[in-house]
C-alpha cells in the first residue's frame, strides 16, 4: 500500500507535537546520572529543576519550553516504499495543521531574515533534509525543532589537512564562545570532512544520536570521550551558572573529503528535542523515540 | 529533601537587592514585568527618552527576558498560557541604559549579561536572575494573575506583560549588585583552564594512540 499525502501530513504534525512535550528518555537518564555525580550544589539543584520540568511536561501534557522553535525534519524514504500525492507539500501542510489545531497555541517563531518579521510560515519552511534508505519499506521521520539554544551557537571552519589537535581545539573554541548561553547541559554534534554543506549536515546528524552511543570508528569513539571530559572541565555547568555538567554527550560524525576539511560544531540545548517515528504503507506510525 | 529557599517580594526593595549574592537561589512573589522582544526594548528606550508614552511605570521594578503566550479572554481581559526565559545577551547593548534610567532592581532571563551591564547594575543596585530554559510548566504554574498586557500589536512573546506571581522559580542570582557575575567569572575560569584542558587532550590522544605527543 502506498504512503499517501494524508498519512505524511498527519505523521509530521504528530511528530512535532510529540517533540514539544517529551524530553527523550536517553536524555532524562543522562540528566539523572549527571545529578548523581555533579559536585556543585547549585548545579545539582538546577538539574533537579530541569528534570521536574520535563516530568511535568510529560505527565501533564504541556510544552517543555515556550520556544517551540521552527520546524526541522530529516526524512528518509525507504526504497521499497510507494508514494502517492504531494509528499513535500504534506510536510508544510502538516505544520499548518498543527499550528491551527494544537493546544496551547504555539508562539510565532518562523522569522523572515530580511525583515525580522515573525509568523508561522516562511520561505522553505519547514526545513527538510530528504534522504533514502535502501531496502526499507517505511519512511523514517525525525523531527528536531530548532530554537536559539539548538541553532544559534553552531559554527564551522574549513581547515587544510588538520591534525586531531586542531580539530579538538576548534571544538573547544566553539564551546567557550557559546559559554552559558545555550541552556546547558547540551548535546554536542561535530562533523568532520565532506564539503561545506555536507559537513554541516554531519554535525546536525550527530546531534540526533542518543546519549550512550559511540561512533564505530575507534579514532572518533576515543575523540568523543576525550572531548566530553574536556568540555565538562570548562565549568559552565547546567544553565551556565557553574558546575561539572556542561555537556551530556559529544557525538562526532565524519565523511571523506578532499584535503580541505570542514569542521562543524552544533549544539542541542538540554531538552534535546528530537522525535523519530516510522511510517508504514498500512498507515501505522511507529514511534521510535 | 531540599533546604528552605529564600522568598523575595517583587519589586525588590533596595535592601533585598543588595543582600543577594551571585549563586543564591531564591523564589519570587509579587509583580514582575516580562518581554522577549527587541522591538519592545526599542519602545522602552523611546519611553525613557520621552518619545513615547509609558504603558506602565517601570521605575524600580523587575524587568525580565521571558516570553509568554497571552490572549484575550471573553471578558475582555488577558490570560497568559505559558512563559519561559529567552537569551538575555542579545539585549546587552540596550540594558545598561534601561537599568540606569529606570533604576531597575532586578533583570533576568537566561545566559546572563555582559560587563557593561554588570557595571550599570552595580551602580544602580540591581541583580540578574537566571530562570531555567525549558522550564515552561514550572514557571507558568507560578502565575497568579495577569496585571496588564501592553503593546499587543506585537507578536505575543514581544508584548510587555506584567504578572503577579507566587513562588516563581527557583531562580539563581547570576549577577549580583556588587559587580559579581557568575557568567563573567565562569568565562574567565574556562579561558584560564584552556591550556590545561588542551594539555590533557594531548595526553589522552597519546594514550589513545591517536597521535604522538610532540
Ligand atoms: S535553548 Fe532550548 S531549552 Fe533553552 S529556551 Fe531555547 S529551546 Fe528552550
Amino acid at each position: 500500500m502506498p504512503i499517501t499525502y494524508d498519512m505524511m501530513k498527519r505523521a509530521t504534525a504528530q511528530l512535532y507535537e510529540w517533540s514539544l512535550r517529551k524530553v527523550p528518555d536517553d536524555t532524562l537518564e543522562a540528566l539523572r546520572r549527571a545529578r548523581e555525580t555533579e559536585t556543585n550544589e547549585v548545579a545539582r539543584r538546577t538539574l533537579g529543576i530541569l528534570l521536574r520540568s520535563a516530568e511535568m511536561a510529560e505527565t501533564q501534557d504541556r510544552l517543555v519550553c515556550s520556544d517551540s522553535g521552527v520546524p526541522n525534519f530529516v526524512i528518509g524514504i525507504g526504497t521499497g516504499v510507494r508514494l502517492e500525492g504531494d509528499i513535500k507539500r504534506a510536510v508544510s501542510d502538516g505544520f499548518d495543521e498543527l499550528v491551527a489545531t494544537t493546544n496551547p497555541p504555539l508562539l510565532k517563531h518562523v522569522t523572515n531574515p530580511l525583515t525580522n518579521e515573525r509568523s508561522y510560515r516562511g520561505k522553505e519552511m519547514p526545513l527538510v533534509t530528504w534522504d533514502l534508505i535502501d531496502g526499507a519499506e517505511h519512511v523514517d521521520i525525525t523531527c528536531q525543532p530548532k530554537a536559539l539554544g539548538s541553532g544559534r551557537w553552531a559554527a564551522m571552519e574549513i581547515f587544510t589537512f588538520p591534525t586531531l589537535e586542531q580539530i579538538e581545539r576548534y571544538v573547544m573554541d566553539c564551546v567557550l564562545k557559546a559559554g552559558s548561553q545555550h541552556c546547558p547541559p547540551v548535546n554536542i554534534g561535530v562533523g568532520i570532512g565532506g564539503t561545506f554543506d555536507y559537513c554541516a549536515k554531519l554535525a546536525a546528524r550527530a546531534t540526533l544520536r542518543p546519549y550512550g552511543t559511540t561512533n564505530p570508528e575507534p579514532i572518533l569513539a576515543a575523540m568523543e570521550e576525550r572531548l566530553l571530559k574536556a568540555v565538562n572541565a570548562t565549568g559552565f555547568g547546567p544553565m551556565g551558572t557553574g558546575g561539572d555538567t556542561t555537556a551530556l554527550g559529544v557525538h562526532v560524525e565524519y565523511a571523506a573529503g578532499h584535503g580541505f576539511t570542514p569542521v562543524a560544531v552544533a549544539f542541542n540545548c538540554w531538552i534535546n528535542r528530537r522525535t523519530r517515528a516510522r511510517l508504514y504503507g498500512d498507515g501505522r506510525l511507529e514511534r521510535v523515540e | 529533601m531540599e533546604e528552605e529557599i529564600r522568598r523575595l517580594r517583587m519589586p525588590l526593595s533596595a535592601e533585598d537587592a543588595l543582600s543577594l549574592r551571585a549563586g543564591d537561589m531564591v523564589l519570587l512573589d509579587g509583580e514582575i514585568t516580562i518581554t522577549a522582544g527587541l522591538p519592545t526594548h526599542h519602545r522602552i528606550i523611546e519611553v525613557a527618552e520621552g518619545r513615547r508614552e509609558a504603558p506602565r511605570d517601570l521605575h524600580g521594578g523587575g524587568l525580565f527576558h521571558l516570553g509568554s503566550y497571552s490572549r484575550e479572554t471573553a471578558e475582555g481581559g488577558f490570560e497568559v498560557l505559558y512563559m519561559n526565559p529567552t537569551t538575555s545577551t542579545r539585549f546587552n547593548g540596550l540594558m545598561p541604559g534601561l537599568i540606569r534610567h529606570f533604576g531597575l532592581r532586578a533583570v533576568g532571563g537566561k545566559g546572563g549579561l555582559d560587563a557593561g551591564c554588570v557595571e550599570a547594575m552595580r551602580e544602580v543596585g540591581c541583580v540578574y536572575l537566571s530562570f531555567v530554559g525549558g522550564g515552561a510548566p514550572l514557571l507558568s504554574d507560578a502565575i497568579r494573575a495577569v496585571v496588564s498586557v501592553d503593546w499587543n500589536d506585537l507578536v505575543s512573546h514581544y508584548r510587555l506583560v506584567t504578572l503577579r506571581v507566587e513562588a516563581l522559580g527557583p531562580v539563581t542570582v547570576g549577577i549580583d549588585a556588587h559587580g559579581n557575575s557568575l557568567y563573567g567569572s565562569l568565562s574567565e575560569t574556562a579561558a584560564a583552564r584552556m591550556p590545561r584542558i588542551m594539555d590533557d587532550l594531548a595526553r589522552a590522544r597519546a594514550q589513545d594512540g591517536a597521535e604522538e605527543v610532540t
